[in-house]
Order: C-alpha cells, then sequence, then structure tokens
C-alpha cells in the first residue's frame, strides 16, 4: 500500500541544512497496525505528515496505492487523499463552531456528496459510536475522551483505507486512552483499516502489529510483533 | 455546499460577536452614505429627462464679446426677442422653437384671494411641441393662443378656485389685466431646471402696455427670453451652430453688419442645463457637476474606509480561525472551497449591513433631503437604478472587501497551523498598516477641508463690503406706487424707526448684469472708451440708505431721482477709465449709453455681488422712467418689529390689494453661500462619519494585537515596566500610522482646498496650522481609542497572563 524510499526531509537555517529525516525506506502493507515511536525531536509527526500528504519530503520517492505522490498534481494528490486518509489528532482539532454530527459531517461535504447520503452515512457512524445522544453538542460540551471519539469518527467518516494518528491518546486520562486504542484494534481487525499511529507509549503500541523506532531521523529498529 | 458555508459563516458572527457588530456597523453606516449618495447624484443627472424629446432639446444662450480683445464679457442662458422668429425662418431644421419669459414678481386676484407670485413666465403654444408638459384640464392645442390666457400648476388653481372648475374664470393680474384660465397643468418635477406656477399666453406680450409686438421684434438689448429649440433626431447641433456667426451678420443691428465681432449665439443640451450651465442668468440656480463628482468620490471613500475594517479585522483575527482552516483541509478542503466559505461570510455581513442601510436610508432621507434642499421620496429610491445596486452590492463589497483575507487564510499550511508553528499577524501586518493609513488620510482630508471650508464661509460673513448690509429691508417696487411714491416714501420716514428709503433697479446681493458702452471727454470732444461698466439706476437715497461712502463730488441732487445728467461711479470705475485720481474724475462731462452728462461723484469700491465675484466698475444713475427702479430698500435704525408693523401699514394704506412681502438683506447675502454652507455641512458630516468607521477599525484591530501581546506584557511588568511605558508600547505603532497618514493627506487637501478656494474672488489663505490641528485631533480620537485597550491591558494584573500559557 505505502512505499518510502530514501526519503529526505530538512530545513535550511542559516545555509546549514537541519535533517528532520535521514534516508528512510519503508514498506507498509493494507491491513498493517503500525506504531512509531521515538524521542522527541526525532521526526516522528514529520514522517506521519509525509505519509499523510500534509507535508512533502525535500528528496525521495513515495508510492501510495501504485501512485507516486510527490509527482501527482495537487488536485489529484488531494483526491487521492479525500479517498483514503483519515487523519486524527492529539489535540482532537475538532471544529468550534459546528456541532458532533457537523463534525462528522465536514469530510463527506469536501467529497461533494449528496445531502441524504450524508445524512445515512453520518447517523450510521453517530450509531456505531454510541454518541447519538451528543450530537447535537459542541465540542466544547464534551470530554476529552469524547472530542477524540468525535475526531475518530470524522477520520472514519469518509470510509478512509489508511487512519494516521499523532498521538491520539496523548491528552486523554489511562482509562479513555485505553478505550480509544480498543477501538483501533477493533478497526483494524474488524473493517481492515490500515492505521498508523505516532506515540510515546510502549503499552499503546503494543496493541499494533508492528514498531518503528524512530532515532535522529533514522529508523532505528523496526520491529513486527 | 452553500448551506454549509452560511451556517458556519452565522456560527462565526455568532462566536465573535464584537467583531461582528464592528464589522456590520461600519459596513451599514458606509453603505448607508453611498445608497443616499447615489440616490443624491442619480437624482441630479437625471434632470430635464423626463421629457421624451430631451435629448433633441437645445437652450439658445448668448455671449457678449470685448470687441477688442475677444474676452467675453457676459454669458447669458437667454437671448432677445427677436431671434425665436428669425432662428425658426432661417433654419429648416429646427423642428419647433418655444420662447419663455419670466414674468418676474406678479399679483393675482380672484374674488378676495390675493398672492405674489414669483414663478410666473410667459410661454408660447410651441411650448407644448417641445417639452412635456401634461394639461390636466384645458386644450393643449388652445390654452396658450389668446393673449391673457393663463395656465395654472394644479396646487395654484386650488389655492385661488379650491374644489371649483377654474377653466374660464377670470383672474386679475397686478390690478391691472383681466386674465381668463384656460388650463391646468400638472407642475414640473423637483428635478427639472425651471418650475413654472404660472404661465400667460405669450401672446399677451403683444399688448404694448406689457411689452408690445414692435418692441418682440426689435429689442435687440433685452437678453431675457429663454428659447428652447427642438432638433431632429441624431441631428449634430454642432450643425446648426457653425452657421450662427452668419446668422447674427445678417440680422443683429451693426454698423458694419460684422455683430459677431461682439456677440454669438451657442447651443445647450437640455440635460447639460442643470450640472453644466453656469451663466450669467439662469431661470433657476443650477446644481453643479463638480459637486456631483466630489460627493461620488466622497461616497466612494467612506465605502472603501468600512471595507478595509472588515479586511483589517479579518485577516488581524486569522489566527483564531488558524485551527479551522488546518482541520478543513485536513478533512478534506480544497483551497477554493474555503475561499468561497469566506467569502459567503463576508457576503453574509455585507447582506446584513446592507438590510441594515436600507432601513437607516429610508429613515435619514427626510434628514438629507433638508441639507441638500432635496425633495427625495422613498419613490426615488424605489428605482431601478438604486435598487439594482443595493442588491448586488452585498456581493460587491463582500467579495472586495473578503477576498483578500480569504486569499490570506485559505493559504495557511495545514501542519503548521495545527502545530501552532505559524504566528499569524506577522505577515499581514505591512498590509493592514498600509490600510490603516489610506483610512486616516481620509479622514484627516475630509477634517482639514471642513476647516477650511468654515473658514472661508466666516471670513465671507465677516468680510467689510463697503457698504452696511445690516438693517436694510427690502421690497419690491410696485407699479401701484408709481404716482404716489413721494408719499408712500414721507409715510414712511414720519416714523423715527426708518432712517432712509432708496429705490434702485438692483440691489447688493443681486448681479450686475446690465451695461452700456461709455465715452469720456477727451479734451473737447467725447472719445469712446474700452471700459466695461455695469450700471445700476438708483435714486439720491440709495448712497445714504447702504452707508456707501462719497470719496469725491457728490450725490444726486434733488428729491425725487430726476438729477438724469449725473454720473455717480465707483472707484474702480475712475480706474478703468485711466482717470488719475478720484477728484480728476468730478466734472468730466461723460457719455454712457445714450445719455450725456457729468461724472458728479466718486463713491467707494463695495461689494455689491457675492464674494466669488471681483468688484466690477460701476455706474449709479438716476432712472429716467419712474418704473425703471424695481426695489425698495428700507434702512431702519429702531426697533425692528416696530420698523417692519410701520412699514406694512404703511403699505396697506397705499397699496391695500398687494400682499406685503419683504426680506432682509442680510438674509439675501447669507442665501448667496447657500451651496457652499450645504458642503461645509455635507463635509463635516463625512468627516465625523469617516473617522468613526476609522475610529471603529482601529478598535478592533488594537484589540486583536493587545491580545496576541498580552503575554509580552505580562512579561514586561514583572520586569517593572511602568503603566505609562506599556500604554506607550502599545499606543506608538497606531500613532505613527495616523502620523503617516497626515503627511500624505496634506498635499492632497491643500490642493483641493486651493482648487475649491478659486472660486471666491475674496478668500481666505490657507493656514498651515489647520493641518497640525486636524492631524492633532485625528491623533488625540485615535489614541483615546487604542488606550481604552492599552490601558485594561497595561493594569492588568501579569499573574494571570503568564499563567494561561
Amino acid at each position: 500500500m505505502i512505499a518510502l524510499k530514501n526519503i529526505f526531509k530538512w530545513y535550511n537555517v542559516g545555509g546549514n541544512r537541519n535533517f528532520i529525516l535521514k534516508d528512510i525506506n519503508l514498506d507498509i502493507q493494507q491491513g498493517e497496525f503500525i506504531s512509531i515511536m521515538g524521542p522527541s525531536g526525532s521526526g516522528k509527526s514529520t514522517l506521519l505528515n509525509i505519509i499523510g500528504m500534509l507535508d512533502e519530503a525535500s528528496e525521495g520517492t513515495y508510492i501510495f496505492q501504485d501512485q507516486e505522490v510527490f509527482r501527482l498534481k495537487e488536485k489529484q494528490r488531494s483526491q487521492l487523499y479525500k479517498d483514503y486518509i483519515g487523519f486524527v489528532f492529539q489535540a482532537y482539532h475538532l471544529i468550534d463552531e459546528l456541532t458532533v454530527y457537523e463534525n462528522i459531517e465536514t469530510p463527506l461535504i469536501y467529497k461533494d456528496m449528496k445531502s441524504s447520503e450524508r445524512k445515512a452515512i453520518v447517523a450510521d457512524i453517530l450509531d456505531r459510536f454510541g454518541i447519538v445522544g451528543k450530537k447535537d453538542l459542541f465540542p466544547n460540551q464534551l470530554s476529552g475522551g469524547q472530542q477524540q471519539l468525535v475526531g475518530i469518527a470524522r477520520a472514519l467518516a469518509s470510509k478512509p483505507k489508511l487512519i494516521l494518528a499523532d498521538e491520539p491518546t496523548g491528552n486523554l486520562n489511562s482509562k479513555q486512552g485505553e478505550e480509544i486504542m480498543e477501538l483501533f484494534k477493533q478497526l483494524n481487525k474488524e473493517d481492515g483499516i490500515t492505521i498508523i499511529q505516532v506515540t510515546h507509549s510502549e503499552k499503546n503500541a503494543a496493541y499494533g502489529s508492528r514498531i518503528i523506532n524512530l532515532l535522529d531521523g533514522r529508523i532505528d529498529t523496526n520491529t513486527t510483533l | 455546499m452553500l448551506k454549509n458555508h452560511i451556517k458556519s459563516a452565522l456560527r462565526n458572527l455568532q462566536r465573535y460577536q464584537y467583531v461582528s457588530l464592528i464589522n456590520i456597523l461600519g459596513l451599514t453606516v458606509g453603505i448607508t452614505c453611498c445608497l443616499l449618495i447615489l440616490a443624491f447624484v442619480l437624482d441630479e443627472l437625471n434632470y430635464d429627462r423626463f421629457h421624451k424629446n430631451a435629448q433633441n432639446i437645445y437652450r439658445v444662450e448668448r455671449t457678449f464679446l470685448n470687441p477688442d480683445n475677444k474676452t467675453i464679457s457676459l454669458e447669458l442662458g437667454a437671448v432677445a426677442p427677436p431671434f425665436a422668429q428669425l432662428l425658426q425662418n432661417d433654419f429648416k431644421e429646427i423642428k419647433s422653437i418655444t420662447s419663455i419669459l419670466p414674468g418676474g414678481e406678479a399679483t393675482l386676484q380672484y374674488n378676495n384671494k390675493i398672492f405674489n407670485e414669483r414663478d410666473f413666465y410667459f410661454t408660447d403654444e410651441n411650448l407644448f411641441n417641445v417639452f412635456d408638459v401634461t394639461l390636466l384640464k384645458g386644450n393643449p392645442l388652445t390654452a396658450l393662443k389668446e393673449p391673457y390666457s393663463i395656465m395654472l400648476t394644479e396646487e395654484s388653481a386650488k389655492k385661488y378656485f379650491g374644489d371649483t372648475d377654474p377653466i374660464n374664470k377670470l383672474i386679475k393680474l397686478n390690478q391691472q389685466f383681466t386674465c381668463k384660465v384656460t388650463g391646468v397643468y400638472q407642475a414640473l418635477p423637483s428635478n427639472s431646471h425651471w418650475h413654472p406656477e404660472l404661465m400667460m399666453s405669450f401672446s399677451t406680450l403683444r399688448d404694448s402696455s406689457i411689452y408690445g409686438a414692435e418692441q418682440l421684434r426689435t429689442n435687440w438689448g433685452n437678453n431675457s427670453f429663454y428659447d428652447y429649440i427642438l432638433l431632429p433626431e441624431n441631428y449634430n447641433p454642432k450643425n446648426l451652430e457653425a452657421q450662427f456667426p452668419a446668422f447674427i451678420d445678417r440680422h443683429v443691428p451693426d454698423d458694419a453688419n460684422k455683430a459677431s465681432k461682439w456677440t454669438s449665439i451657442s447651443l445647450k443640451k437640455l440635460t447639460d442645463i442643470h450640472l453644466r450651465s453656469h451663466k450669467d442668468s439662469e431661470l433657476e440656480e443650477n446644481g453643479d457637476i463638480k459637486r456631483v463628482y466630489v460627493f461620488s468620490i466622497i461616497g466612494l471613500l467612506i465605502l472603501i474606509i468600512a471595507c478595509i475594517n472588515y479586511m483589517n479585522l479579518a485577516t488581524a483575527r486569522s489566527s483564531l480561525r488558524a485551527k479551522e482552516i488546518g482541520v478543513r483541509k485536513v478533512a478534506g478542503a480544497s483551497k477554493s472551497e474555503l475561499v468561497a466559505q469566506f467569502l459567503s461570510e463576508s457576503v453574509l455581513i455585507c447582506c446584513f449591513a446592507t438590510l441594515l442601510s436600507c432601513v437607516l436610508t429610508w429613515l435619514v432621507l427626510p434628514w438629507l433631503n433638508g441639507i441638500a434642499g432635496k425633495s427625495l421620496t422613498i419613490n426615488n429610491l424605489l428605482q431601478a437604478k438604486i435598487i439594482l445596486p443595493a442588491i448586488i452590492l452585498p456581493f460587491i463589497i463582500g467579495i472586495l472587501s473578503g477576498i483578500y483575507p480569504a486569499l490570506f487564510l485559505s493559504s495557511f499550511k495545514p501542519v503548521k497551523v495545527l502545530k501552532g508553528l505559524i504566528k499569524t499577524g506577522e505577515r499581514t501586518l505591512s498590509m493592514r498598516k498600509v490600510l490603516v493609513v489610506f483610512q486616516f488620510a481620509v479622514s484627516i482630508i475630509l477634517i482639514i477641508s471642513t476647516v477650511i471650508v468654515f473658514q472661508q464661509l466666516s471670513y465671507i460673513q465677516n468680510k467689510s463690503l463697503g457698504f452696511e448690509k445690516d438693517r436694510v429691508l427690502v421690497i419690491s417696487e410696485n407699479a401701484g406706487l408709481n404716482n404716489s411714491y413721494q408719499s408712500f416714501k414721507n409715510d414712511l420716514l414720519s416714523n423715527t424707526a426708518i432712517k432712509n428709503v432708496a429705490r434702485s433697479s438692483r440691489i447688493p446681493s443681486g448681479r450686475l448684469l446690465d451695461a452700456n458702452g461709455s465715452q469720456i471727454s477727451n479734451g473737447n470732444t467725447l472719445a469712446p472708451t474700452k471700459a466695461d461698466i455695469k450700471y445700476v439706476t438708483a435714486d439720491e437715497d440709495f448712497i445714504p440708505a447702504y452707508s456707501v461712502k462719497i470719496k469725491a463730488g457728490r450725490n444726486f441732487k434733488g428729491t425725487d431721482g430726476s438729477d438724469t445728467s449725473s454720473f455717480i461711479l465707483n472707484e474702480s470705475a475712475v480706474r478703468a477709465l485711466g482717470l488719475p485720481s478720484n477728484e480728476s474724475a468730478i466734472g468730466k462731462q461723460f457719455k454712457y449709453g445714450d445719455r450725456t452728462g457729468q461724472i458728479t461723484g466718486v463713491i467707494n469700491d463695495f461689494n455689491f455681488e457675492s464674494l466669488h465675484q471681483r468688484i466690477l466698475p460701476l455706474v449709479l444713475l438716476n432712472s429716467r422712467v419712474r418704473n425703471d427702479y424695481n426695489r425698495i430698500s428700507v434702512k431702519i435704525t429702531g426697533d425692528p418689529q416696530t420698523a417692519i408693523s410701520h412699514i406694512q401699514n404703511t403699505w396697506k394704506k397705499h397699496l391695500p390689494e398687494v400682499p406685503f412681502e419683504y426680506n432682509f438683506l442680510d438674509d439675501r447675502f447669507s442665501d448667496l453661500y447657500k451651496s457652499e454652507k450645504q458642503q461645509q455641512t455635507i463635509f463635516s458630516l463625512f468627516a465625523c462619519i469617516a473617522i468613526l468607521i476609522a475610529c471603529l477599525g482601529l478598535f478592533g484591530l488594537s484589540a486583536f494585537t493587545i491580545t496576541q501581546r498580552i503575554k509580552e506584557i505580562g512579561i514586561r511588568k514583572v520586569l517593572g515596566a511602568s503603566v505609562v511605558g506599556i500604554v506607550q508600547l502599545l499606543s506608538i505603532d497606531f500613532l505613527l500610522l495616523v502620523g503617516i497618514a497626515a503627511l500624505i493627506a496634506f498635499p492632497i487637501t491643500w490642493y483641493a482646498m486651493k482648487n475649491w478656494l478659486s472660486d471666491f474672488a475674496y478668500r481666505i489663505d490657507i493656514a498651515w496650522w489647520v493641518f497640525l490641528a486636524a492631524s492633532a485631533i485625528a491623533l488625540i480620537i485615535a489614541f483615546a481609542t487604542i488606550s481604552f485597550q492599552a490601558v485594561k491591558a497595561a493594569i492588568a494584573n501579569p499573574v494571570k497572563s503568564l499563567r494561561t500559557e
């Protein structure tokens, strides 16, 4: 599904190249649940963003579903992204002005889906996540765990093949965190969704099928559990 | 998608209430100004367009040239009476020609109803061929045919006849002539360049006791007939004008048959009269295209200022919207979708503002009418040319003011904003500064202009005119006084409250348009002079009544205004005649027109006309016919109320049938500057609005800047900064912008006001301190606006702001 070849990422700081990622080579198959770990500043989030097409590498090749991402035009890339990828953030990043229902609906709107179709999908997801009763609440009326649940529901709304999660439990207490991780595991097992998460926690990492350890922008270890 | 955009826009409006309020308020005021000005401008531009032939009607106008240097000495909107018939005879392309003669003031009487009528005109039968005058009663083919036929507006008819049918009723004119009512017509709309209340058949003028058929054929000097011609569709008036010089040579009496050397006629398009004609004689006071331009520009500038508020606040708030933009992008929004979202937000705000301003416009319209001297009604607003812009405006303004913030906001990189990496605000700071400078430059320009207009007007009102205009009451001479004037005058003077009673053909505050050629003794013979000297007929009381100073020689002799061989010149005339001194003029033989006599006195130069005009050479002479005096000026000394009631009683005694009407000379003088006073009101109004909107924006902007620097303020306070120091720190940036705005405003205002002042022959010098004072005002207002926020931030407990990390 994903193949990264010789990915480099650097910033120019006063004439010097400041490398974030150095020569990353990585293959990810459909249905995998991967945890990326590493100390702060090791390039975890950058790698995740490159995979998520939110950022571009300075050098290298990225093949996603047999398409060379960096050679695609903006529009094609955006289409690819909309069809396959969902994002979950540490700080949830729900839109404060929109209700739970509307937050989940947003990616569908951008996919130009008909109103009736959207209704059906959102209703289905609300039901599945057990948050039907909260659909008219605004994000600030929810607890952190509930917000993240909505965040995941939103990421799933467009039926992605790949979910990218950047420390999804970082702002949650351990019980809420466990529930979220269980949810990821379930999505991976039952729906066959590929999941890549960035995490600091060994415990959360253990939910996945493979752990990639980054150190100073390089892949340090690549362990299949 | 659109529904979604609108929903999120509404939520945003609700969430950031006070910013929304500032935006909507600013735009509402801006759009209201725009709509009002649009209504005003459209009304001005539509003058006389209601005639279906409007595009093919032209007024014939006459110009007099100084034969020596071909400069224009007099430009009239009217011509002499023989022209109409001759033009019709000579030029087959003229489809129809109609003459209008203003009848001056007339007293009309029906039974016991007597009124003085001002808007009284002689009109001929062709009137209906050229103009669209709707007859409500009567037959247009015959209504103006017979002598002594009279037509009235519906309103005037009601005044005299109530609900009875006026047709064929007899009505008395000036106590002398009996006229028959032959028609009732619909009054011409307010945007017509003339508003006749009464029209009398032109054929009446053939009566020699009124004007005389011979006079109509031969009087080339009485240029008060307004002739309008109807030309064929798409005919180029230049073709006709090219033949006029030959026409003039053919017909106008001149020793060498070369009358075109000193006089010419030309055509003015009917629809250009109101805005583009400023002749020495006009039927009514016209508007001015310059004023239309100035108002349009001001309206547009105020709208732009309001739009700038939106742009500045939207980009300043970008930090608050950054997260939402990031999330939407991650959710798959493309740039164009985000641009559409932000644009629908700004359009929505503008829609609200437009709706509000429609209501506001409707509410303030009567008030605008008051200051602009218009009678616009809601119907003037409910026309396609205003409704259409009102519907389109929100979209244009919304897109105009929204496009920059939209492009700016939608260009955020999601990764960065979601990580809080972007320091929003920095990038757009310079753009925002430019916009703030623009806003304040406009405000300062308007403030300075207001002050200068104010100064000029008060200068005019207080300038010494060379005579006393106070306590002079003016009444119209009436034919009924012709034989009893002396006893009328004596009766007036019997009360001590009356000091002088004088008669003259014109009174100060009027124009000086009558002129004749002059000759002055050169040795034993009289030699023609090149001096262009205007004349006023006046009796011996004129000089004392107006306290004009006699510099040399004496006043007229006698007590009944019959010293017809004496000439009294003003000093300008003495100079124009090339005489070395006032004294040297006395006793000189002088011929003026066909009258020969001596220069017996020299008076000081005084401003007979408005201060727009220079003082012209002037000669005063006694009239040879009694009724050549049109005005009676009464100088009063005692209590004005006693004086007025005394004059009224005397009037009633001598002229029981004529309503007594009077006005004060100083009121007439202030009327001369009506349009300038209007401008002053409107300028000061717009200056206030501009600075209000600009400050509204500054208020919002400074609030955001300060919020963004709240942590910095906390740290500085912990490090020991004083409140004053912090307020200074927060204000200085903005005040600097106002300073730059002032520097930009100075040369523009200086140039514009220099131009405006050039319309006055007597004007103030533009003082430098006005510029400084205006900038100081702007600075103080700006500082007050900012410091409200700055002080609040500066006295806040730093622990709070630092803890919110």
